[in-house]
C-alpha cells in the first residue's frame, strides 16, 4: 500500500469514528460504548493523522458530541506542529468555545483528556501574550470538571495565573470563596494557595491572603519546594502589614518547613523592625529581585497605622500632636489624615474634635443585635458544625483505614486497660 | 465590541450596574478573540471609581498598553481622578472631575460620580469629626465656604459664626431590629445544644 492509500484509509477511518460519535452521543449505554470505541482508536495513528481533523471538528458539536470531540481536540491540540500550523489564535476560539459548551457529564469520562486541553489553552494564551483570553474558558472548565465545588482540580491554579497576568484580581475571586476540601496532588494545593494569596493581596483582602499563604507554609511536605518558600515569604510581608508581627509556626506545620523556612526566607527583617527603612533600602535589590518590593512598601507605611492602632488600645482621647509624636508622624495636619483615613477604612472607632485638636477613641459600635449580625452569627455556626461534621467523617475513614491501623497498632499495646473500662470514669461522682 | 448594553445602562443611569457589566462583557469577548480596540476603557474605569472600587480600577488601568493610555486624553482624566482617590487626596478629586471637557458620553455619569462622591464624603465627616471649621468642609467638599456652610446647616449641623466651626450632628443609626424567630430558635438550640 502506498502513502497515499494508507491515509487514504486512514481517513475513511476517521470518518467512520464521526459518524460512530454523531450516532453514539445519546443515552449513557450509547456513550460507554463510545467511549471504548474512541480508546480503541486513540493511538499512534490517530495521531499521525491528527493534522487532518480540524473540517471533522467542524462536523460535530461541542455540546451534544463532547465525548468524541474531545478525543479528536486533544488529539490535535497535543501536537506541537498542528498548533503552529493552525497559527494560534483563531484555533483558541474553538478550544475556548468547547469548554464553555461541552457537556460536563460526557468530559468526566475523559478527564485527562480534558485537563490535557486545558493546559493547551493555557500555554497557548501565555504564549500570545494574551492571558485575558483564556479566564472564561478556564472558568467554564473548572467548574464542569469538578464533581463539587469542594473539589481542587488542576485547572484551578492556571485559571489563578491566568487572572494573576491578565491583571482580572476580581474575576480570580470567584473560586476563592469556595471552601476546598478534596485535593489530588499536593502541588495543586501549593499553587492555589500561592496565587490566591496574590490575588487577595492585589484586592487588599489582607486576612484571606494569610489564611491561604498560611495554608501553603503549613501544609504537610516532605521535602522543601520552591513554592512553600516563595508563600513564606509574601506570608512573612502579609502579616507584618496586617498584625504587625509574625507568628510562629503552628505544630502541626511539617518538620521539613519548620527546620528549613525561616534560612530560605528574610526572617532577619522581623528582628530589623524598629530601623525598618533603613533595612529596606540597604536590602531593596532582593526584594524587588522577588517581586516583592510592592509588599515591602506597604509594610513600612501600615507601621503609621500600627502605631495609632496601638494607642487607641491605651488611650481615650489624645491631643493631634500627642498622636504624631507618638507615630512618629511630621505634622499634626498630616497625624489627622491618617487618623481620617482609619476611620474611612474602618480600621479605628474615633472622632476628631478640631476645635480642641483631640481624638476620642471609642469602642466597636458593633452591639450584635441587628438583624445582619444575627444572620451572620447563625451562618457562620452552620458552616462550622458542616466543617466540623467533615472533619469527624474524615477521622472515622482514617481509623478504618487499614495501613493506618496497621502502624499505629505496631506502636501501641494490644491490649489496653482502657479498652476494658466499660464505665466512663465520672459516673463515679 | 458590541457595547450596547453599556450604553442602555448609561442612558438608563443604572450606573452600579457598569463595572460587573463592562467586566464580564471585556472577558466574554476576549475568549472569542473579539478585537478590544474600541472598547469604552474611559466608562468601564470611571465605573470602578464610582463603586470605589480602587483596586479594580487600578489594575485596569496597568493592563493597559502605554499607546492606548497615549491615545485617549479622556481616558488618562479618568486616571487622574483615581490617583486623587487612590491618594486621598481629597480636594484634588473635584479638580480633577471638573478640570477636563467631559465628552457626551461622560459628562453625565462622571456628575453622578460627582454626586455620590460627595455624599460619602459627608457621611465621612460626619461619623469622623465631632467639631471640624468651616474650610475643612469646603475642603473636602469641594465647595465655596459659602456653599459648605449651608449644606452643612442644611443637614442640622450647627454653626460658630465668631470661630468658623461647625458641630456636627450625628443621625441616630438606623438597624433594622425585626428579628426572624425561626433564627432566634436555632440560635437557642445551638446554646443550649453547647452549655450540656
Amino acid at each position: 500500500m502506498d502513502t497515499t492509500a494508507a491515509s487514504t484509509a486512514m481517513m475513511e477511518s476517521v470518518e467512520a469514528l464521526v459518524a460512530h460519535i454523531q450516532g453514539l452521543s445519546g443515552s449513557p449505554e450509547e456513550l460507554a460504548h463510545l467511549h471504548s470505541l474512541l480508546k480503541q482508536a486513540d493511538g499512534e495513528s490517530l495521531r499521525a493523522n491528527s493534522a487532518a481533523f480540524v473540517p471533522f471538528l467542524a462536523q460535530l458539536q461541542p455540546e451534544t458530541h463532547s465525548l468524541g470531540y474531545l478525543y479528536l481536540l486533544e488529539a490535535f491540540a497535543t501536537s506541537a506542529a498542528n498548533l503552529r500550523d493552525v497559527g494560534g489564535a483563531d484555533f483558541l476560539v474553538t478550544i475556548a468555545g468547547f469548554l464553555t459548551a461541552c457537556s460536563a457529564d460526557q468530559i468526566r469520562m475523559a478527564p485527562e483528556k480534558f485537563l490535557n486541553v486545558c493546559r493547551v489553552l493555557k500555554d497557548q494564551v501565555m504564549q500570545l501574550n494574551m492571558p485575558i483570553r483564556g479566564i472564561v474558558p478556564l472558568w467554564a472548565a473548572v467548574r464542569k470538571i469538578q464533581t463539587s465545588p469542594e473539589q481542587l482540580t488542576p485547572v484551578h491554579a492556571d485559571y489563578l495565573l491566568l487572572c494573576l497576568l491578565a491583571k482580572q484580581y476580581k474575576a480570580g475571586l470567584s473560586v476563592l470563596e469556595d471552601d476546598i476540601f478534596e485535593v489530588d496532588q499536593p502541588k495543586d494545593l501549593f499553587l492555589y494557595c500561592y496565587y490566591g494569596g496574590m490575588i487577595y493581596i492585589g484586592m487588599k483582602k489582607f486576612p484571606k491572603a494569610l489564611e491561604l499563604l498560611h495554608n501553603a507554609v503549613t501544609a504537610p511536605m516532605s521535602q522543601l519546594n520552591a513554592i512553600a518558600v516563595e508563600s513564606y515569604k509574601k506570608y512573612i510581608l502579609v502579616s507584618l502589614i496586617q498584625n504587625g508581627q509574625v507568628p510562629s509556626f503552628p505544630k502541626y506545620t511539617s518538620s521539613t518547613a519548620q527546620r528549613n523556612l525561616k534560612m530560605q526566607a528574610h526572617v532577619s527583617f522581623t528582628i530589623y523592625y524598629p530601623e525598618l527603612e533603613k533595612f529596606i533600602l540597604s536590602n531593596a535589590a532582593e526584594f524587588r529581585s522577588d517581586n516583592n518590593f510592592g509588599l515591602v512598601k506597604q509594610v513600612l507605611s501600615s507601621m503609621y497605622k500600627q502605631n495609632i492602632q496601638r494607642l487607641t488600645q491605651t488611650y481615650l482621647t489624645l491631643s493631634l500632636e500627642d498622636i504624631a509624636t507618638s507615630a512618629q508622624i511630621d505634622t499634626v495636619r498630616e497625624a489627622e489624615m491618617h487618623v481620617l483615613g482609619m476611620i474611612e477604612d474602618g480600621e479605628i472607632h474615633a472622632t476628631i474634635n478640631q476645635k480642641d485638636g483631640m481624638v476620642s477613641f471609642h469602642e466597636d459600635p458593633e452591639q450584635y443585635k441587628s438583624v445582619e449580625m444575627v444572620e451572620h452569627i447563625d451562618s457562620s455556626i452552620q458552616r462550622l458544625t458542616a466543617l466540623s461534621k467533615k472533619l469527624a467523617s474524615i477521622d472515622e475513614n482514617m481509623s478504618c483505614d487499614p495501613a493506618y491501623l496497621l502502624k499505629t497498632g505496631r506502636d501501641r499495646g494490644r491490649f489496653d486497660y482502657d479498652d476494658f473500662d466499660p464505665v466512663p470514669p465520672h459516673k463515679y461522682f | 465590541m458590541d457595547v450596547s448594553a453599556v450604553q442602555a445602562a448609561l442612558a438608563d443611569k443604572s450606573y452600579s450596574a457598569v463595572a460587573p457589566l463592562c467586566d464580564d462583557l471585556l472577558l466574554q469577548g476576549a475568549a472569542r478573540g473579539v478585537s478590544t480596540d474600541d472598547w469604552p476603557y474611559a466608562v468601564h474605569l470611571l465605573a470602578h471609581l464610582y463603586l470605589n472600587d480602587l483596586n479594580s480600577a487600578r489594575f485596569l488601568w496597568k493592563s493597559l498598553p502605554q499607546q492606548v493610555k497615549d491615545a485617549r486624553p479622556e481616558l488618562s482624566a479618568v486616571w487622574r481622578i483615581g490617583q486623587c482617590l487612590w491618594n486621598r487626596d481629597y480636594a484634588g478629586v473635584y479638580t480633577a472631575a471638573q478640570g477636563f471637557e467631559w465628552g457626551p458620553e461622560l459628562a453625565d455619569f462622571v456628575t453622578a460620580f460627582l454626586e455620590s462622591y460627595r455624599k460619602r464624603i459627608f457621611q465621612l465627616l460626619t461619623s469622623a469629626y465631632s467639631t471640624i471649621t468651616v474650610a475643612d468642609v469646603a475642603h473636602f467638599m469641594g465647595m465655596s465656604e459659602e456653599d459648605a456652610t449651608n449644606y452643612a446647616v442644611g443637614n442640622d449641623w450647627s454653626l460658630d459664626a465668631a470661630t468658623k466651626m461647625l458641630t456636627v450632628r450625628k443621625p441616630k443609626a438606623q438597624t433594622n431590629q425585626k428579628l426572624d424567630a425561626s433564627k432566634l430558635q436555632r440560635l437557642t438550640e445551638c446554646v443550649f445544644h453547647l452549655e450540656n
